[in-house]
């Protein structure tokens, strides 16, 4: 194979092995060294791996922390020789000493599963559908055990999922997988991965297509997991928060490259390369309140297909100058720190009183004329009186009998006045989206009442009504790619709602170079389709398409809940920008919560189809009511070490449940864990009759709040709060 | 399970009744069996025509409806089938014409089955190898050679055969040699007549089976549930046999459960080329002799297979996947 691709190292790859192999320590379990992989593809060779070394000893948390595409995943996959067979890999990964690489299919058998398990990101398909989940247990206990008797690894099997926490683990074992939920399945594959007590265990993006509080839950069984086995962990991941307070070392990826390692307080509190600078002002916190914009990155990570001849990040790197583009940097030793090593030739320069705010020109935080306006003297934009939506649950096959109701929006009633963000936010399954549709439903036969800029749904009954309500609202999508016709250009996408309007062609024109310059995006890009632009783009001409027809109302559906860090951060500020200078009001829907304190001005926090508790941002997430609030916000993990180590969370049991079974008293009682602490005289309240959502705070003041609980002020039940010492 | 059983099986019943019901309406309005009788010598009189079809049950003066209701009268009351043109019972000849079929493709159809299954996987586990090439091209060959020239060629082979070795031992065409000793020599009899339709429908057959099960497998190859299979200490090849065969299997097996029935159904190219007389056959020539009952009686026939082959489907689907469970 021929590649042109430059060794930025003055070593050949065999002396530096060579070196770093003589430093390597006696007790690591697993130590990789100068690993690259490199695919081909029809574009060239893609180098997806460059030159990744660590050492990950006993019991130790290992964080691998990076966007898509920064060769994460490629490198879990290279360690447990799970790569396709036309993937080039070479360097060391040495298991105890060990020389894994280079194994053949059936002698690398014998460590994966046994040595070396993983844990995989989509729990939903990651499991055999056609087995039990007992079956699948088992099959990991006989490949390494022939000699287990059958019942012995049965009540193996029953002791790994009690401990990865599946109630009636007896009964469990005979379900199929498809009987379980997502979080379920994911404590499912952990039980499989720590069945033959693993020396190591790699964790792929464990968590991340979970709901909030069910990845608390998920993380916790892997804390456990790890207690239990003494496994060393390899944690890799998006999030900053998740591995914040579970990993002792972090090393950070960046174009196949580690770009920095160090323990997790120097990446944290004192990180020396640009690029993890960005990342961790790129994140809003959910503990704060923010008035700082985010830290922006612009521009894409670089193609792996062609060379690198400098510092990859250069081309995003605010701080860059000639120096950075002439040959790779290294991973140096941090001066100071022991342990801390950073790929920039500036590292030493960046001490911990840097501004990274000022470095990546964070823009400034928009005012809006709005802000100094009273909330009850601005016009109301969006009310909703009581809408309610509920789906007939059918049986039979010609005849259908009603078995049931789904109570998939029951009673909500809120409004949103000019200028503010109000944001619903909840697990799946709880009722935002079908909040969402019923607006946009905006039909007479609806049950409640919906009123958009005046226009209330009850008397659109003709399209002229219709057509001027969709003028006054708008909506994003969470998926930039779905919602842009990959056959229109920019223009046409951003041309069609105008021309629905009736407007002039020369109108047309000019109103379109407008938004393009709005939204940040070049003028002369509008003659290119859909697939030539970055995600982060293409949101933005969503955005733009929103903005078209001047709306006063933009609905927002999970807005940057598909893109990268340090590409959302740019987004959100763009948001918070257009708010301010249009003066636009924002209805959105978001499992981030981080990102909605950051951006909203009230929450609304829905449980099973009703709003539990419901106010101004800041007051609802530093001062939190309800017991489903102070879990679900308790669930958020923190970009800070420090704080995550120490904070108390509180896990909730079980999943939503589904809103057939909706109980008659508190939907929440279930799972509520200031319900299941409160004596028997009192429980009885809380099953019988529905909490009212009460009002607290001051309303003119913007801090008032209102809340759906009988003892907001209970204690918490011991068994579902965690502090990790 | 039963109470659905029986669900479905009315549901089908109805079906049946509806599809057999405008068949024969249609083939009473179409299919004008006395102008045949014209080219008779001597030439019958249109009375004597008339009168002969009226003792048959085929009496060309009523209307539609009104032989409608006869026939289905027949059928309900006397599970009569009703007459040929030529005086033949539908009835007596129906169950030599299916024993005939099923003789024909019971044994192509199963070997058909298992080998096209297993090269599909053989060739799944070896994709873009030389193997994997050779397998799938020649079944894509053999999907657009059109059967009655396949089997013409397997004709020629085998009748080279006979020549190059200087003696009969495969029969080309025919179910039995008349007046062949019972006992050792009758079977060696059978063997020389099965052998050459049998590896002719084997070999030319088993294609769609391949291409399926290949398809279907190689999506599963790459599943993260085969992945984690892998992740467990499984070898790859372990991985694929024990997670991604069976869930590939599903649509396979559910295309097995339609292909069963059919082997009583016969088929016409096979039946006329290798002059075994079975039901596929019976239904085209019933055609030609604008025969009435016959064309009708194997639409009904056709239709309870299909129905058949529905439920085992199901079957199927229920056996091998446990996401489905029947209500």
């Amino acid at each position: 194979m021929s590649t042109n691709i430059e060794q930025p190292t003055s070593q050949t790859p065999a002396e530096r092995l060579r070196d770093v192999g003589l430093y390597a320590p006696g007790d690591a379990v697993l130590s990789v060294r100068d690993l690259n992989v490199r695919f081909n593809s029809e574009n060239g060779v893609v180098h997806a791996v460059r030159g990744v070394d660590f050492d990950l000893m006993a019991g130790k948390t290992l964080g691998i922390v990076g966007e898509s595409g920064s060769g994460k995943s490629v490198t879990s996959m290279a360690i447990m020789g799970l790569l396709p067979t036309t993937a080039e890999i070479t360097g060391s990964v040495r298991f105890k000493g060990k020389e894994l690489l280079g194994l053949s299919d059936k002698a690398m058998c014998r460590h994966r599963g046994s040595d070396i398990a993983m844990v995989f990101q989509d729990p939903l398909s990651s499991l055999t559908p056609v087995y039990t989940v007992g079956h699948q247990i088992i099959e990991a206990l006989t490949v390494h055990n022939p000699a287990m008797s059958k019942q012995a690894k049965e009540s193996r099997a029953v002791e790994l999922l009690r401990m990865v926490g599946i109630p009636s683990p007896k009964d469990r074992i005979k379900a199929f997988p498809h009987e379980f939920s997502g979080g379920m399945r994911q404590r499912v594959m952990i039980a499989i991965a720590i069945a033959n007590d693993p020396r190591v265990l790699i964790a792929d993006e464990p968590t991340t297509a979970l709901d909030v509080t069910i990845q608390a839950q998920v993380l916790e069984v892997l804390h456990t997991a790890q207690e239990e086995t003494g496994a060393a962990v390899v944690m890799i991941t998006h999030d900053l928060g998740v591995v914040a307070g579970m990993a002792d070392d972090i090393m950070v990826m960046y174009a196949g490259k580690p770009v920095e390692t160090g323990t997790v307080e120097d990446i944290y509190y004192a990180p020396r390369m640009p690029y993890t600078m960005g990342l961790l002002g790129a994140v809003p916190r959910v503990d704060a309140s923010q008035k700082n914009s985010l830290v922006p990155i612009e521009g894409t990570p670089p193609n792996l297909a062609l060379p690198v001849t400098g510092c990859s990040f250069a081309p995003r790197c605010p701080l860059a100058s000639d120096a950075c583009l002439a040959g790779e940097p290294e991973l140096w030793a941090v001066s100071g720190s022991e342990g801390h090593q950073a790929a920039c030739i500036k590292a030493d320069s960046l001490a911990t009183d840097v501004d990274v705010h000022r470095i990546f020109h964070a823009p400034p935080v928009p005012v809006s004329k709005f802000d100094g306006v009273p909330r009850q003297e601005r016009n109301t934009v969006l009310e909703l009186r009581d809408v309610k939506k509920h789906f007939p649950l059918l049986k039979g096959a010609l005849f259908k009998r009603r078995i049931g109701t789904v109570k998939a929006v029951d009673g909500l009633s809120f409004d949103i006045r000019e200028g503010e963000c109000l944001s619903i936010v909840g697990e799946s399954g709880c009722g935002k989206t079908t909040t969402l549709l019923e607006i946009m439903e905006f039909h007479p036969a609806q049950q409640g009442e919906v009123v958009i800029g005046g226009v209330s749904n009850k008397v659109a009954t003709d399209a002229k009504t219709k057509q001027a309500m969709r003028k006054e609202m708008q909506m994003v999508f969470q998926d930039p790619t779905g919602a842009l016709d990959p056959r229109f250009t920019v223009y046409e996408v951003l041309a069609e709602p105008l021309e629905n309007l009736g407007m002039p062609r020369a109108a047309i024109k000019k109103r379109i170079m407008e938004l393009m310059k709005l939204v940040g995006l070049q003028a002369d890009h509008v003659n290119r389709f859909p697939n030539q632009f970055s995600g982060g783009q293409r949101q933005r001409i969503g955005i733009a398409r929103a903005l078209a027809v001047n709306p006063k109302l933009v609905v927002l559906d999970e807005p940057v809940s598909a893109l990268d860090v340090s590409v959302q951060a740019g987004v959100i500020n763009l948001l918070d920008q257009l708010r301010a200078e249009l003066g636009l009001s924002y209805l959105m829907v978001a499992h981030d919560l981080s990102v909605v304190r950051h951006i909203s001005d009230r929450v609304a926090v829905m449980y099973l189809g009703k709003i539990v508790e419901t106010g101004d941002v800041d007051r609802v997430f530093d001062n939190p009511r309800h017991p489903y609030t102070r879990a679900l916000l308790s669930a958020i993990p923190v970009p800070d070490p420090e704080v995550e180590r120490t904070r108390e969370r509180i896990i909730l049991q079980g999943d939503l449940p589904t809103p057939l079974d909706a109980p008659k008293g508190c939907n929440f009682a279930t799972r509520c864990p200031v319900f299941a602490a409160l004596p028997e005289a009192k429980k009885e309240k809380c099953l019988t009759f529905e909490p009212p959502l009460t009002p607290e705070g001051n309303a003119s003041e913007g801090d008032d709040q209102e809340f759906a609980c009988f003892f907001p002020d209970g204690e918490l039940d011991a068994d579902m709060l965690v502090v990790h010492a | 399970m039963l109470k659905y059983l029986l669900k479905r099986s009315g549901i089908y019943l109805v079906m049946i009744f509806l599809t057999t019901s405008a068949g024969y309406f249609l083939a009473v309005s179409s299919l004008k069996p006395a102008l045949l009788e014209q080219e008779k010598i001597p030439r019958p009189s249109p009375e004597q025509v008339t009168n002969s079809f009226r003792l048959l049950g085929l009496d060309p003066t009523k209307n539609p409806w009104e032989r409608y209701v006869d026939w289905l009268g027949g059928v309900i009351t006397r599970w009569d089938w009703g007459r040929s043109p030529n005086g033949a019972y539908v009835n007596a000849e129906f169950t030599d014409r299916v024993m005939v079929s099923t003789r024909l493709f019971i044994a192509s159809i199963i070997l058909t089955l298992v080998i096209g299954v297993a090269l599909g996987v053989y060739s799944a586990a070896r994709q873009y190898k030389f193997q994997d090439r050779a397998i799938t091209s020649y079944s894509y060959l053999v999907h657009i050679l059109p059967a009655p020239i396949a089997y013409f060629l397997v004709q020629l082979g085998a009748i080279n055969i006979n020549e190059a070795l200087g003696q009969r031992i495969f029969f080309v065409t025919g179910i039995s040699t008349p007046g062949i000793d019972p006992g050792w020599p009758a079977f060696v009899d059978l063997v020389a007549h099965y052998a050459v339709p049998t590896f002719a429908m084997t070999v030319f057959g088993w294609a769609g089976y391949q291409i399926a099960q290949r398809q279907y497998l190689l999506d599963n190859v790459n599943a993260d549930f085969v992945r984690t299979a892998r992740a467990k200490g499984l070898t790859r090849n372990q991985a694929i046999t024990r997670h991604a065969l069976r869930v590939s299997f599903i649509p396979v097996a559910q295309s097995i459960a339609f292909t069963i029935p059919a082997i009583f159904t016969g088929g016409f190219f096979a039946e006329a080329i290798f002059a075994w007389p079975g039901v596929g056959l019976w239904s085209i020539q019933s055609i030609g002799m604008q025969d009435v009952n016959v064309a009708t009686a194997m639409l009904a026939y056709g239709s309870v297979i299909f129905a058949v082959g529905a439920i085992l489907a199901d079957f199927a689907t229920t056996i091998v996947d446990p996401r489905v469970r029947v209500q």
